[in-house]
């Protein structure tokens, strides 16, 4: 296997700035147009940190999370081999102005366009999401959103500025549901973040509109080392939505986020995730959320792109009847892997915890789950319930499945059940003697495996979602 | 009126052949009933008709109209009119019947017209009343734990919804008690027209008491061997296929 | 080869008392036509090392508890016990007795079985009668569950083990019986069977592993089972060695053309057991059913490692391991259920239930699947729950106290593994043994 390493051509063109300048307060300096090159080491970091003028305790953060990076191993002995593959001496770890990636629309391969037009994007989002364009001006419907949701007394603004505007909130939060050093890639994270979302809900406010990253992502990396941290102050509700059903270009290949949720007593968080990264694309990301007490956080994941993603959300029930739940759909086609799962950490009495987990593997697709669910002792009334059923659409896909389930106590009660099957040519004939076409039964079939999940997306996603899988499994027959 | 013909036909699964040379018409408005004891080859028949995947047609050729379909896959079959009750229907899980049927009969549309919801759920309502059928059902996945005699029934809704022109009956019969067996002869007769022609496939007499057919093919070891009309079903109940046998021997 | 990958734990390759001086005085006292095998096998012992921490096949495990010191291996029986005191009912004719490894009482097979051609005898002496059956079956399955280095050990210091060879078509109605015992401070024994099933064979074997006294000892043992066409063979190890000791048991089943394996696994004593079980389905029609019943109480632990291997298409399997957990106890359950590309229409079950019957329980599920055929149907499921509180109070409410109700609901929960044995008496037998079992 080559090694994979980013492509881009630097350009002048594109004056829009990398920062977000809606915040009036913050300027750009323009006197640092040092380029922070490829590979990464200290004055990687010392540039991310000068450019984004951050206060001493963020810097001293990111050179020690940098330190961590660089001490851990890669998780290689139970993960992928293809990790291997990563060259982190070729990656660019940020881009600042002037380097935007960049293609024409005639580089644009054909069965982007085509996706496209199936699933009736419009115009002008066309090009940013084909990397044609370096920022989608999506900045009249974000502000609109704002202004609604800051009469609220919502906070919701991009990570820089969260760290900026309120240090106080963010410290208690930020790296404590996620250590640096829980793993190689969220120390990367810790140490080159930039862009990702800051939310903060105030006490009993319920978000009425859910609020979308979509959105916010623009010329910042594509959204590369993305940082989120979502506070439900108690008693509050919010849902998040991130991503899109139509696929995103990305020379960036290696995407490694972290998203750190914190529902505090009786606060509802809601985190939909609909990830259709370009082919060429590594993404590992690391999610978990805190619930408090008789709070609930649930994580709604759809996994359709990239090469590799490793993704586990996770939930540490830490108060009292407090609920955690992950449904995941993962669709992996020829040439991906899509490694996810869930961790559901018991740390409290009378806490439950929920996962669904379908995939459905076509051609050469790999689809992995991986979980873990823990209940220590001393605890009681916990219990978890775990579903993961595959698919398998032709027979050179794969599936694996490796849970692991640690129980103390005579106090709770686990279960965790998983099933493989198949689209079988006796079903796919009965539906085509009733007139469907092969593709038509297949598509029908594949939905109707999913449909119980897919309805828990809001409406807008469940529908593209469902357009967007049979256009992959059209390839998939004959 | 239209027709089919099925000429000579020669068909073999793996390397064994089941139909060694039948021939038949059936025009719409007609009931031919295929009788034999099992493993004759009569479902094997239905299922190569409708283009099942597992059975390949060796020789011989089946016309709808003049035009052949043997070219045709068997989706193709089914939107030019051919239906296929299956003896054992598959479950679908997750695919409601009201979807599925949608789906199939959007399917037999042109490119850009689109079904009109109300008058569809209108339609599929007033069949499924007709065959007795709860109108919770179409939410129910297609099959799934659904008992002999609902698959039975809701293969014959399938059949009223979509209108085809030609429909094999693949036993039927096979695994109704005899309420079972009244709604669902009810269903078909309800059916019966001048523009439905039906291939009724049973091993019992019983069926054709309900459903009564305008004639009787005898199938024994792959070939029609004896033709006639109702009366020869009653024959064949009283004395059995050993009858038969015995006349082709001495003939 | 057990694939050690450790980033943190030490990688010395550890011996213990197996010392190269101990191995040199075993093979003194072995048959030469082992020698060869032997060494090579004690060189690959001493090369490997122990495992790590981050070995997945050892996760979860309380590693520090295998330790390979304070073990005398080739021990006398110093105490004088031929024939065990053995209270299992089924056992009342043993075929062959082992003490400390070795031959030490044996009851003849019925004339109608030896005339045709049906052997129960010692490896050694299969070594002279059937040679190359032996060589070809012996420690011949691949280690693939993360215990290399003791299977080693096992080959490198086995002074005797034994050899049941079914020929085509025969069948043996009534079981066959071994007896294992150890006894004396720290011995160190390798018990192995090896079954071998022809052709439309069918033949019951019953392995009983036991302590003559309470001190801990060492057990490391092997049982392969080879079921030829058509073959069918039931095979039961009830694992009761004394409390103190260290017990390792590696069992291989290779299920030939429409062939049955039933083997159910009892674990009832150790202080610290592990279990590796590796059923390879590799001809079409093959069944294997993998049962396994533990009680564990105290502090002890069991660990139970598992694989399905689906080579050829059309074969089926279905594992059933409930663990009953008392005081402070650990199991590990970690199957994994594997489908070869061209493994179509396979039926692959796995289902792993732990009862947890106190609040330091801890029971620890790794149920796994890797699919790569993809007309198969394949379920697995664990589950860990305390005794259901309803239907206890039901008991209850019908008069029966406390404890003997949770007596009944833990057999009652046991009862639906040993209902897959076809023999009554010795589905009476294991019943009883587990009774006794409690009793203590």
């Amino acid at each position: 296997m080559s090694e994979i390493t980013d492509t881009l051509e630097t350009t002048m063109e594109n004056p829009v700035a990398g920062i977000d300048q809606s915040n009036g307060n913050f300027k750009y300096d323009m006197t640092y147009d040092f380029d922070a090159g490829t590979g990464l080491n200290e004055r990687t970091v010392d540039y991310i940190s000068s450019v984004k003028k951050e206060a001493q305790w963020i810097y001293d953060f990111r050179q020690s999370a940098l330190k961590t990076f660089f001490a851990k191993p890669l998780p290689t002995h139970w993960a992928s081999k293809d990790l291997e593959n990563i060259n982190f001496d070729k990656i660019r770890y940020y881009l600042s102005q002037g380097q935007k990636p960049k293609r024409t629309w005639d580089e644009v391969p054909d069965d982007i366009k085509r996706t496209f037009e199936r699933l009736g994007i419009p115009e002008q989002e066309r090009k940013f999401l084909a990397g044609v364009e370096a920022q989608f001006d999506s900045e009249a419907a974000y502000s609109n959103i704002k202004e609604a949701v800051s009469k609220q007394g919502v906070i919701f603004m991009n990570s820089t500025e969260g760290l900026r505007e309120h240090p106080e909130i963010f410290r208690k939060f930020f790296g404590k549901v996620i250590p640096t050093g829980d793993n190689k890639f969220s120390a990367l994270n810790s140490a080159v973040f930039s862009g990702g979302s800051f939310i903060y809900v105030p006490p009993g406010v319920k978000v009425s509109h859910p609020l979308q990253a979509y959105f916010r992502i623009n010329a910042e990396n594509f959204g590369q080392f993305e940082r989120t941290l979502i506070i439900c102050d108690e008693g509050s509700e919010l849902t998040y939505m991130e991503g899109c059903t139509a696929p995103k270009f990305s020379t960036a290949t290696l995407h490694s986020a972290v998203v750190e949720l914190v529902a505090l007593k009786g606060a509802k968080i809601q985190y939909i995730t609909v990830q259709n990264w370009s082919s060429n694309v590594f993404n590992l990301v690391t999610k978990r959320g805190l619930a408090h007490e008789e709070s609930e956080i649930k994580w709604i994941d759809c996994n359709i792109g990239s090469r590799l993603t490793m993704k586990y959300p996770g939930v540490v029930l830490k108060g009292r009847k407090a609920r955690g739940e992950v449904i995941s759909i993962a669709l992996a086609n020829d040439g991906q892997h899509q490694d996810t799962g869930a961790k559901m950490v018991h740390a409290a009495d009378e806490t439950t915890s929920t996962v669904v987990s379908k995939s459905i593997s076509v051609g050469q697709g790999r689809a992995t789950y991986r979980g873990v669910v823990h209940i220590p002792k001393n605890l009681k009334g916990c219990k978890n319930n775990t579903e993961c059923d595959a698919l398998l659409i032709n027979s050179n896909s794969r599936t694996d499945t490796y849970p692991a389930i640690t129980v103390r106590g005579d106090r709770h009660a686990v279960q965790h059940e998983a099933s493989v099957s198949k689209v079988s040519a006796e079903q796919i004939f009965y539906m085509q003697q009733r007139g469907l076409t092969e593709g038509q039964a297949m598509s029908l079939s594949v939905n109707g495996f999913i449909n119980d999940l897919a309805r828990q997306f809001p409406m807008e996603y469940s529908v593209e979602l469902k357009r967007l899988i049979d256009l992959e499994m059209e390839g998939s027959v004959g | 009126m239209s027709s089919l013909e099925i000429k000579n036909l020669h068909v073999s699964t793996g390397d064994k052949e089941i139909v060694k040379g039948v021939t038949l018409t059936i025009n719409t408005g007609e009931i031919h009933a295929i009788m034999g004891p099992n493993g004759t080859g009569k479902s094997t028949m239905a299922k190569a008709i409708a283009g099942h995947p597992d059975y390949v047609i060796t020789e011989g050729d089946v016309l709808i109209d003049g035009k052949s379909i043997l070219e045709k896959e068997s989706d193709e079959r089914a939107r030019e009119g051919i239906f296929l009750a299956f003896q054992y229907p598959s479950e679908i899980p997750g695919v409601s019947i009201a979807n599925f049927l949608r789906a199939a009969l959007q399917a037999r549309m042109a490119e850009g017209e689109e079904i009109d919801a109300s008058a569809y759920y209108k339609r599929l309502y007033q069949k499924m009343d007709l065959l007795k059928i709860d109108r919770k059902f179409t939410s129910r996945a297609v099959n799934e734990g659904f008992s002999g005699g609902e698959k039975k029934r809701s293969e014959i809704l399938q059949m009223a919804m979509l209108e085809p022109k030609f429909a094999l009956m693949d036993e039927t019969d096979s695994g109704l008690d005899i309420d079972a067996l009244r709604i669902v002869s009810d269903g078909v007769n309800s059916l019966r027209g001048p523009n439905l022609g039906i291939l009724l496939i049973t091993h019992y007499q019983r069926l054709l008491s309900y459903i009564v057919p305008d004639h009787v093919h005898v199938m024994i070891e792959g070939r029609i061997v004896k033709s006639g009309d109702k009366s020869l079903a009653l024959e064949l109940e009283s004395r059995g296929y050993d009858w038969v046998k015995n006349e082709l021997a001495t003939a | 080869m057990a694939v050690v990958s450790n980033d943190t734990a030490v990688a010395v390759p550890q011996v213990g008392s197996f010392t190269s001086a101990a191995f040199e005085k075993h093979l003194s006292g072995a048959p030469s036509w082992w020698h060869a095998r032997k060494r090579a096998a004690y060189e690959r012992f001493a090369a490997l090392p122990m495992p790590a921490r981050t070995d997945e096949s050892w996760r979860f495990s309380n590693i520090s508890g295998f330790r390979l010191d304070g073990f005398v291996p080739d021990a006398p029986d110093l105490s004088g016990a031929k024939a065990a005191q053995v209270a299992f009912a089924i056992a009342a004719e043993p075929t062959l007795i082992f003490v400390n490894g070795r031959l030490a009482g044996r009851n003849p097979l019925s004339a109608s079985l030896s005339s045709r051609g049906v052997v129960v005898s010692t490896l050694s002496e299969a070594a002279r009668t059937n040679p190359e059956l032996l060589k070809k079956h012996f420690m011949a399955q691949p280690q693939k569950l993360g215990s290399a280095k003791f299977a080693a050990l096992h080959e490198a210091f086995i002074a005797d083990g034994a050899f049941v060879h079914v020929p085509r078509g025969v069948e043996v109605t009534e079981p066959i019986v071994l007896i294992h015992s150890v006894s004396g401070m720290g011995t160190a024994v390798f018990p192995h069977t090896l079954v071998i099933a022809e052709d439309n064979s069918k033949v019951t074997v019953v392995d009983h592993f036991l302590s003559n006294d309470q001190f801990g000892q060492f057990a490391c043992g092997a049982n392969d089972l080879y079921a030829g066409h058509g073959a069918k063979i039931t095979y039961t190890a009830a694992q009761c060695w004394s409390l103190e000791s260290l017990s390792m048991q590696f069992n291989s089943t290779v299920v030939r053309r429409d062939a049955r394996v039933q083997s159910l696994n009892l674990h009832l004593g150790a202080k610290q057991a592990r279990h590796e079980s590796l059923s390879q389905l590799q001809a079409p029609g093959g069944f294997s059913e993998m049962l396994a019943l533990t009680v564990a109480s105290g502090s002890r632990e069991f660990d139970q490692r598992t694989l399905q291997i689906h080579q050829a298409p059309n074969t089926k399997s279905d594992l059933f391991y409930k663990n009953a957990l008392l005081d402070k106890s650990r199991t590990i359950f970690s199957g994994l259920i594997i489908v070869d590309p061209d493994a179509q229409k396979t039926d692959a079950y796995q289902s792993n239930r732990n009862l947890m019957l106190s609040e330091d329980a801890e029971s620890n599920s790794l149920p796994g699947l890797e699919i790569q055929a993809n007309d198969v149907r394949c379920t697995h499921g664990a589950t860990s729950a305390p005794i259901d509180a309803d239907q206890a109070f039901y008991l209850k409410s019908r008069g029966i106290p406390e404890k003997a109700a949770h007596e009944l609901l833990i057999f009652g929960f046991f009862e639906d593994v040993l209902s897959r044995l076809e023999n009554e008496e010795l589905h009476s037998a294991i019943r009883d043994l587990i009774r006794k079992r409690f009793a203590k």
